[in-house]
């Protein structure tokens, strides 16, 4: 019981890092990013190899680039280092020119293209199979196996969705995430009032992708294994229905999405009786998955915590107080 | 070889409006294109915008008015041409550097923030505040509360002057077809723009509200602010605008007073009358 419920708080805290990186990217600024995965993917596979030996130490049975056996928290920091420094090149080449539709095309055709050549390049990453036995943090040092030590990896999950929260709300409260949102509604206008449409998502794109490697780097060192086939473009699908049925531009909406969707949708439909073919059920998963996404887009398109624009207090113009005290969704 | 010019570009087929002033142009346009694979949409304009005065550009659909606009703005870049905006060269600058220079644009299109309030769409166009950087969001309220105070309350005297200050904590989208553009005109003023450039701002709007607009545009006038305006509405140009210029087919074809263009012909035919 205890496994299972740390596993669940651990993904939740995976998936609430994400949710919030991909709701300052889709949410508050409009980017379309369906390659959200592969910067999750990354920050998992540098944490990876930073925290594995080298290669040659497990007899070869897997092959793969570093081993640099680095202690925590080096992977993790790492792990978001690099989903930052991803999104910098895939940026300048999706952002500065294309049209919003086209940018969405693009990634979702990066993301199957990043996925192929891991899949393929197997002394890159190893390939198909992917990596197992990645160490867990300060696993020489306390048993992983234990109740404490779930307990403290969960803590530690959540310090890092706290931070990531802190630093969403931080910029959504900002003028700089007003811009954002303005940026969003009417990007030519935005452009015409003297801001540099090509920084602002250039920023936010970045800031996204280091929650995103985070996230990974949070996530690998717990289930230890990591390989291509858990990071196919789909599993962009449930972060963008996450942030769809929580609330869009509203990082509280993008948390409670979190919760609902990848942990609470997919656990519970985890339970359905089994039937048909094998592969059924999973696939009416994803079924399922569309049809939120279609419903809420239908019916309640705001989301179970809609985006509320900024009410400045009177109050607040001339003689201090509090200024733009509800700037921002909450 | 330009393709047309007018009035003070040139001296040519129309005389200047007699302002009696020597000033120099805000704004200079030589020989500006616009191509689209193969089409002419401005076709070798060349106009002056006079300092302090509100210069129509008028012309039949599909004249280049909103393209001449959206060139001079940056929101698409010349073909061909020069652009001197206050003495330098801004043809080949994007949009968001002529608009920090003064040179501030509205569009034909409402063009507000739907999900935003009146008065935050009024604060994303604040100059120059510190929260507006990544930098600025993440040191958090304390670094840019001052600003923000300063900007909250120059929108609001905006909001006051235009009469819109009940509405300044409704979503923008919510507004009618001439709240919205007076919110672009106050968010445009928010930059404090040395020449306003705008397209058909009357359009669409409440014919009550069209001559409110005009009042408004009238007083900003006499403050000093220039402002170049693509308007269908012939009365509101003839009350508002001198010089003004025509356009058709991408060109230039003529350019002074209203009254003197009613005696030209072919700016009669081309466009004054059916």
């Amino acid at each position: 019981m205890t496994y299972y419920l740390t596993n669940i708080l651990v993904y939740a805290g995976v998936d609430i890092i994400a949710c919030l990186a991909l709701n300052l990217q889709f949410g508050v600024s409009g980017i379309v990013n369906f390659s959200f995965i592969v910067f999750q993917a990354a920050g998992a596979y540098t944490a990876a190899v930073l925290s594995l030996p080298p290669d040659s130490a497990n007899g070869g049975f897997q092959n793969y680039v570093l081993g640099a056996q680095l202690p925590f928290p080096l992977p993790w920091i790492a792990g978001a280092v690099v989903g930052g420094l991803l999104s910098i090149p895939v940026g300048l080449v999706v952002l500065r020119r294309l049209r919003p539709d086209y940018q969405a095309i693009a990634m979702l055709v990066l993301s199957v293209i990043v996925n192929l050549v891991i899949t393929n390049a197997r002394p890159f990453l190893n390939g198909a199979a992917g990596l197992s036995l990645i160490p867990q943090p300060l696993s020489d040092q306390f048993n992983p196996y234990s109740a404490g030590y779930l307990w403290g990896y969960v803590g530690a999950a959540a310090v890092c969705a706290l931070l990531v929260f802190l630093v969403a709300q931080r910029i959504v409260k900002s003028p700089y995430g007003r811009t954002l949102r303005a940026m969003r509604e009417h990007e030519l206008a935005v452009t015409a009032l003297g801001k540099n449409p090509v920084v602002l998502k250039m920023t936010i794109f970045i800031v996204g992708g280091v929650m995103a490697g985070l996230s990974g780097a949070v996530l690998v060192q717990f289930i230890t294994i990591w390989a291509p086939s858990t990071w196919l473009y789909p599993e962009t699908l449930i972060l963008f229905a996450a942030v769809i049925v929580g609330g869009r531009g509203n990082n509280i909406g993008a948390l409670l999405g979190a919760v609902l969707v990848p942990v609470g949708f997919e656990e519970a439909t985890r339970y359905l009786p089994q039937f048909g073919p094998p592969g059924l059920v999973p696939a009416f998963e994803w079924v399922a998955i569309g049809m939120l996404i279609i419903g809420f887009l239908w019916f309640r398109p705001k989301g179970v915590v809609p985006e509320r624009p900024g009410r400045i207090p009177a109050a607040s113009a001339p003689g201090g107080g509090r200024l733009a005290e509800d700037s921002g969704a909450r | 070889m330009p393709a047309s010019t007018a009035g003070v570009a040139d001296g040519g087929a129309t005389s200047a409006p007699s302002t009696g002033t020597a000033a120099p142009p805000m704004m200079s346009v030589r020989d500006v294109h616009r191509h689209f694979e193969g089409m002419h949409a401005v076709d070798g304009v060349s106009v002056d915008v006079l300092p302090g005065h509100i210069t129509g550009l008028i012309g039949p659909n599909g004249a280049g008015k909103s393209t001449l606009l959206a060139v001079l703005a940056g929101t698409l870049p010349a073909s061909e041409g020069t652009i001197i905006f206050d003495g330098a060269d801004i043809t080949r600058w994007p949009a968001y550097r002529r608009a920090r220079h003064g040179l501030v644009r509205t569009f034909q299109l409402p063009s507000e923030f739907a999900q935003l309030t009146v008065l935050e769409n009024l604060l994303v166009a604040a100059p120059q505040h510190r929260g507006e950087s990544l930098r600025g969001a993440l040191l958090g309220r304390r670094y840019w509360a001052a600003d923000e105070r300063r900007e909250v309350a120059r929108a609001r005297e905006l909001l006051a002057r235009f009469s819109m200050t009940a509405k300044e904590s409704d979503d923008a989208g919510s507004l009618s077809g001439g709240q919205k553009r007076l919110i672009e005109i106050m968010r445009a003023l928010m930059l404090r723009p040395r020449l306003l450039l705008l397209d058909e701002p009357m359009s669409g709007v409440h014919p009550s509200i069209i001559s409110e607009i005009a009042s408004y545009l009238e007083t900003l006038r006499d403050e000093g602010l220039t402002i170049l305006i693509v308007e269908h509405e012939l009365h509101m140009v003839e009350r508002l605008c001198n010089p003004v210029v025509v356009m058709a087919q991408g060109r230039v074809i003529g350019q002074g007073s209203m009254s003197e263009l009613r005696r030209q012909r072919e700016i009669v035919e081309a466009y004054l009358v059916g």
